[in-house]
Order: C-alpha cells, then sequence, then structure tokens
C-alpha cells in the first residue's frame, strides 16, 4: 500500500496523537515480556475477538513507526534501529494476516530501489517468501468445505506445493478432469473477515479528536484504501472482474488474461486458466532486447488502456508481481483483485483529464488539479507542486514520442514531488487519490525496472478512437 | 427370554441413532429421556441400562464419532505435527457435525479435564483415547513423551476449539479452522521450544 499509506501517515495530525506515540513507545517492553511467555495467547484471541486491542496497538505501533521513518527520511536513515526491526516483525507474526498488505508494501517499495533503504525491502521480501504456508490438510479441508470434495477427487491432478503466495493464501497448479491446467488461489480462512473487522476497529483507533480540514479529507482516503482491501479478499468479484476484462481482448492483441472456471469457484477459492510465462525480474535476467523489452512494455500499456477506456476499468494492482511474459510471446495479466469500476460521475472526470493529457496545455492541466484537489486560488505553492506532479505523471503521454522510461533522473523526479507533496501535507484530494498515485508509480517503476522506451501515446490514441469518443473541442 | 449381545447391540444403535434425530428436530434440551425411549420403543426403565443420561447419550455419540473419524484419518500423511493433529480433530469434527448445536452444553462436563465424575459409558475414553493418539503423534514427529502440563494445555486449546466451533457463526465455520490451525501451529511450537531449551 505504501507509499500511498506513507502519504496519509505521513500526513496524520502531530497533535492529538501523543497519547498513541507513548504507548507505542512503551510497547517493545511490553513486547519482550510477551515474547517470553511460552503461549503467544494473542495469536489466539485475535481470532477468537477479532479486533483486539493488540492488534489495534500492534498497528499503531506499526504505523508510528513507519511514520517516523518517512518523516526522517533523509535525516536518519541508517537509524532504523534492529530493535525497531525486531518489535515490528515480533508483531507483525502476531497478526500474520496483515502480512497480505504488508506485503503490497514491500512489493510497491522494493520498486523504489531509491528510497527505500535495503533493509526495509529485503525483510518485508522475506516476509513474503516467508508467510505461513497452509499445510496440506487445511488446504484440502477447505476445497472441501467450498467445492465439496476432496482436492483430489475435484480435480484429476492437485499439486499438493503451491507454486506461488497470494498475499491472502497461496495458488497451487492443478489439472481439471476436462483437460484444462488451472491456477487454484485458496485463501486462507476467515482472513477476509478478520481484515475487515480489524481495519473497522483500527480506523476508529485512529481518529484523533481534532479534525481539521486536510484529516478529512485523508479519512475520506483511508476509507476507500480500506474499501479497496476488502474487496481484494473477495474472489468472487474478483472472478466476474476478470471476466469482464477478458471480454476486451482479441487473439491479435497478444495479451492473456487467463479464463475463470465458475464451477471451481467460490469467494474463497479461484480457478482459473494457468498462464505459463516468466515474471519481469526473471524475463530481463535472460537480457531481452530493448525491441523486446518495449514490446512487454507497449502491451502492459495496451491492456492497461483498453480496460480503461473500453472497459471503465482502473487496474490499479499494477505491480511486477501481476504480469508475465507468456512462452509464446503473449503478456498474461494476473491478480483481477483490485480494480476501480468507474460509474458516470467519475469517467466524466476522466473525460476532463483526456482533455488535459491529449493537449498537453498548461491551462487544461491546472484546470483539472484545481479541481481534483479543490485548490483555491490564493493557494499557489500547492497549485505548483500538484501542477508540476501532474505534469511528470502527463509528460510521456502528449508529448508523444518514442519516452525513455528507463531515465532515472526523471523517475527520481516523480518521486521526489511525491514526496514533497507528503512532506508538505498536501494531501487534500479526492478519496481515490491514493489508488490513483499507487498504480501511476506502479505502472512507472515497471516500465523503469524493463528500461523500456517507446510511445504511449499513439496506444493511447488507438485505444480511445475504438470507443467512438466525441473529442472535436479539444482544438 | 435370553437378550443376545446381538440384540442389546442393536438397541443401543437405534437408541442412539433416535437421539440423534431428536435432538436435532426439538433440540438438544427439550429432548427427555422419556421421549427417546418412546422413540426407541423401549421402556424408560429399559433405556437406563443402556445409557443413565442424557449426557452419556451425547458422550457416547461422541464416542462413536470419533471412531469414524480415526479411520478416516488413518490415511493421511502428515509432514508435521501440527499438521497431523490438525487432521485429527478436522476429521473429528467432519464426524461430529450432525451433533454440533447439541454438543457445546455437554463440553464442560464432557470434556473438561477436571471433571471428577465422567460416566465411563462415554467421554472418559475419549479422552484417553485422544490424548494417547496426540502423544503418539508428538513421538511419531521427533518431539518425545508429552509431559502432564503439555498434555493439559493441548487440552485446553482442544476443548478451546470445540467451544469455538459448537457456536462458531462464520460461513462453513471457516473461524474455526484458523482457530484450529493456529492453536496447533501454537502446540507444537511451544513443544519445540520447550524441547530446544532443556537440551
Ligand atoms: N492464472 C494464473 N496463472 C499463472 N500464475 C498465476 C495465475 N494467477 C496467479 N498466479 C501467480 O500467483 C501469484 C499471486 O496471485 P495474485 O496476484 O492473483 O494473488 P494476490 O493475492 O492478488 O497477490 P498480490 O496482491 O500480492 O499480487 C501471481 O503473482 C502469479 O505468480
Amino acid at each position: 500500500m505504501t507509499p500511498n499509506i506513507s502519504e496519509l501517515i505521513a500526513a496524520l495530525p502531530e497533535s492529538g496523537d501523543e497519547s498513541k506515540a507513548t504507548e507505542a513507545a512503551a510497547l517493545p517492553a511490553a513486547l519482550a515480556k510477551t515474547s517470553l511467555r511460552p503461549i503467544p495467547i494473542g495469536r489466539l484471541s485475535r481470532l477468537t475477538t477479532l479486533g483486539t486491542l493488540q492488534a489495534k496497538i500492534g498497528a499503531a505501533y506499526l504505523f508510528h513507526w513507519l511514520r517516523g521513518w518517512f518523516r526522517n527520511a533523509e535525516a536518519n536513515e541508517r537509524n532504523l534501529a534492529e530493535t525497531h526491526w525486531q518489535t515490528a516483525l515480533r508483531l507483525l507474526d502476531s497478526m500474520s494476516y496483515l502480512r497480505g498488505a504488508v506485503m503490497k508494501a514491500g512489493q510497491t517499495l522494493a520498486n523504489f530501489p531509491d528510497i527505500a533503504p535495503q533493509q526495509f525491502v529485503d525483510t518485508l521480501q522475506q516476509l513474503h517468501a516467508e508467510a505461513p504456508p497452509m499445510h496440506w490438510s487445511l488446504l484440502s479441508e477447505m476445497v472441501r468445505n467450498e467445492l465439496g470434495d476432496d482436492p483430489e477427487n475435484v480435480f484429476a491432478e492437485f499439486d499438493k506445493q503451491a507454486f506461488a503466495a497470494a498475499s491472502l493464501g497461496q495458488v497451487h497448479r492443478a489439472r481439471l478432469k476436462t483437460g484444462e491446467e488451472v491456477a487454484v488461489k485458496i485463501q486462507y480462512p476467515g482472513i477476509a473477515r478478520a481484515i475487515q473487522s480489524d481495519f473497522r476497529n483500527f480506523f476508529l483507533f485512529l481518529l484523533p479528536s481534532k479534525l481539521n480540514r486536510d484529516w478529512e479529507y485523508l479519512k475520506d482516503q483511508f476509507n476507500d484504501l480500506r474499501q479497496r482491501l476488502e474487496q481484494e479478499t473477495d474472489y468472487e468479484l474478483e472472478a466476474a472482474n476478470l471476466a469482464k476484462a477478458r471480454a476486451l481482448f482479441r487473439d491479435a492483441d497478444g495479451i492473456a488474461i487467463p479464463r475463470v472456471f465458475p464451477q471451481y469457484s467460490t469467494a474463497r477459492v479461484l480457478t482459473m486458466e494457468l498462464l505459463d510465462g516468466l515474471h519481469i525480474t526473471p524475463f530481463m535476467e535472460r537480457g531481452p532486447t530493448q525491441e523486446e523489452r518495449n514490446e512487454v512494455a507497449r502491451k502492459m500499456m495496451r491492456a492497461w488502456y483498453r480496460m480503461m477506456y473500453s472497459g471503465r476499468m482502473f487496474y490499479a494492482d499494477f505491480h511486477p508481481g501481476n504480469f508475465l511474459v507468456l512462452d509464446d510471446g503473449r503478456l498474461g495479466v494476473v491478480d483481477f483483485g483490485f480494480i476501480m469500476m468507474l460509474d458516470d460521475d467519475e469517467w466524466e472526470r476522466y473525460r476532463r483529464f483526456d482533455r488535459a493529457q491529449t493537449t498537453g496545455r498548461p491551462e487544461d492541466r491546472v484546470a483539472v488539479v484545481k479541481e481534483w484537489s479543490e485548490i483555491g486560488d490564493n493557494e499557489t505553492d500547492r497549485l505548483r507542486v500538484l501542477d508540476e506532479y501532474a505534469q511528470w505523471c502527463w509528460l510521456s503521454r502528449y508529448d508523444g514520442g518514442d519516452f525513455d522510461f528507463g531515465d532515472e533522473a526523471d523517475f527520481r523526479l516523480g518521486v521526489d514531488l511525491f514526496m514533497e507533496m507528503i512532506r508538505k501535507r498536501y494531501t487534500r484530494s479526492r478519496p481515490n487519490t491514493p489508488t490513483i498515485s499507487r498504480c501511476q508509480f506502479g505502472w512507472r517503476s515497471v516500465f523503469y525496472q524493463l528500461k523500456a522506451k517507446f510511445d504511449i501515446r499513439s496506444i493511447a490514441e488507438e485505444e480511445i478512437k475504438a470507443t467512438d469518443w466525441d473529442r472535436s473541442d479539444y482544438a | 427370554m435370553r437378550i443376545t449381545a446381538e440384540k442389546k447391540a442393536a438397541t443401543r444403535e437405534r437408541i442412539l441413532d433416535v437421539a440423534t434425530e431428536l435432538f436435532r428436530s426439538n433440540g438438544y434440551d427439550a429432548t427427555t429421556t422419556r421421549d427417546i425411549a418412546v422413540a426407541a420403543e423401549i421402556a424408560t426403565g429399559t433405556l437406563f441400562n443402556y445409557f443413565s443420561t442424557k449426557e452419556a447419550i451425547v458422550g457416547a455419540l461422541a464416542d462413536a464419532a470419533v471412531v469414524r473419524a480415526r479411520v478416516e484419518q488413518a490415511n493421511i500423511a502428515a509432514e508435521s505435527l501440527e499438521e497431523a493433529l490438525f487432521a485429527m480433530i478436522v476429521a473429528e469434527l467432519r464426524q461430529f457435525k450432525p451433533h454440533r448445536k447439541f454438543i457445546a452444553p455437554l463440553l464442560e462436563t464432557w470434556l473438561c479435564p477436571i471433571a471428577e465424575s465422567v460416566d465411563s459409558n462415554g467421554g472418559n475414553l475419549s479422552r484417553v483415547e485422544h490424548l494417547e493418539m496426540v502423544d503418539s503423534l508428538a513421538r511419531e514427529h521427533g518431539l518425545g513423551e508429552l509431559a502432564p502440563v503439555a498434555l493439559q494445555l493441548y487440552w485446553t486449546l482442544y476443548t478451546g476449539v470445540l467451544a469455538f466451533w459448537a457456536a462458531d457463526k462464520s460461513p462453513k465455520q471457516e473461524d474455526t479452522l484458523a482457530l484450529l490451525d493456529e492453536s496447533m501451529a501454537m502446540f507444537a511450537g511451544w513443544l519445540r521450544s520447550e524441547q530446544s531449551e532443556s537440551k
């Protein structure tokens, strides 16, 4: 979720939360004691009474700690004290379901090698690898509960070893009786409801007494994130998203979105066509040519714009783990748990965006930025920073031509602008802004990793033309 | 006329069957031993020859469920103690399932480790047998013979899971699965840490 959560964290009001800070400071000591106790009661009680105080304090501590790091990022990068780490990790360990959220933070941060200290990234990635797998007995019980029979009977073949970790569960290879190779994503029992309940409590806990105007916005944004995280736990919704997205593509696009097998899918189990291919990191390790890399990036962009313009689906979870370069050269897109469906209102707003993105005229851009972030006429610095950020986001789009996404200086500029916004607490804006900027950084960092150089404007134009918009008033 | 052992067993089966039926349709509390006797077409006095209390009937039902569970469990190859324990209990729960609603009021007397008078018709047997299973699984997975405190801890967790399960309102009782998984992981983890400390 970071950097967007970090954005929220950094902007948390300073006053009024001293008590929480003290509580957090006292925690390591309290925790050290707990860890000596033979029975980690917390692990047990969190499931019996969801939303326990421990979970709340734990989350508050985690956030406090994250905030502290981000606020002083430049000054004390080296001061990421060991003890803090251990404390935070132990806490996370006792809240294993939060790992999902943390893994996301890790994935996003791993895309910013320059701003996240290596220790942070490494440990989070380790967490990813160490997320406790479901053993076979638990897994088959889940399959039995959800699909009515043992995995051995439901499927022709079922690989007992998971081949990938999902944020809330794990993914197994299997073969249907009708012969199709499938990926079966299975969720840890009860975790969806645990997250919902804990987030609700956590949210209440975070509410400070004094609310200023920006904090109100922040609250809405946090709420928006919470809702999206909740959506991600619903595999039925993901299945519906997958089906909707899949219908938007044709063979000639070279883009593969896995087919869902509804008779083997529930809210907790998602059975889909298996896509065989390489993730971006191993793909890069094979030393692909510039053109091969560009082609992968073009397909990613095309997939994204197609969903956006033809499907009105905002694919928000743009990170390297969600793309596969298939053996036959197609691009596979997985993970449809984090999609914003744009309603008519939202869609109108995007049309106004499009005008600014297409013309590149400063006045068009300023108008959109002012509307989006409700900037008053006297807020010159706010407008300047946000406009510069918007310019950074959209330059590659309205300039057209081959844009070098591997240019480190340009990438850093975006990160710096974003950090400036956070530092200055310019967080007033629409609730889904964190989701959108997360996505923006998501695709920029994937293209950065690919060192791709290509023209996104022509792809956008093709995709928009296919929808028959009337844009005659842009000139 | 002599009552053959075979006939006796058949009557016992019949009592258990009608009791299950009555508990399920009328609820455990609303069902009396008289109701059971009537439905089984025997005299109430005869019923007491088989089971001295209503609790004893449930105990016997549970024992029978455990026996079926053990058969099912026999062909599971677990990779760790926590998985073995999980598999054992989950197999039990599956067998207990028809009785879930009325097993709760009994848990206290039937399963409480300090209960003095557990009816010999049921329950006690299950507990001893259950703990022996746990002990042998622990040895199988290299965690030695279990000390009394370990057994006590285990039993607390186990009964906690059962109690939770009896009242679990989550869809398909999925919370129980999570609780069971975490509890067994905790127990096995604790055993391992005890073991490494004593070395
Ligand atoms: N249909 C599929 N074919 C091949 N691999 C798949 C498929 N679906 C998922 N995977 C693999 O499983 C991993 C996790 O799946 P997915 O991203 O859907 O889970 P998630 O819970 O949304 O995780 P996260 O949000 O952390 O990405 C993917 O990164 C991918 O490697």
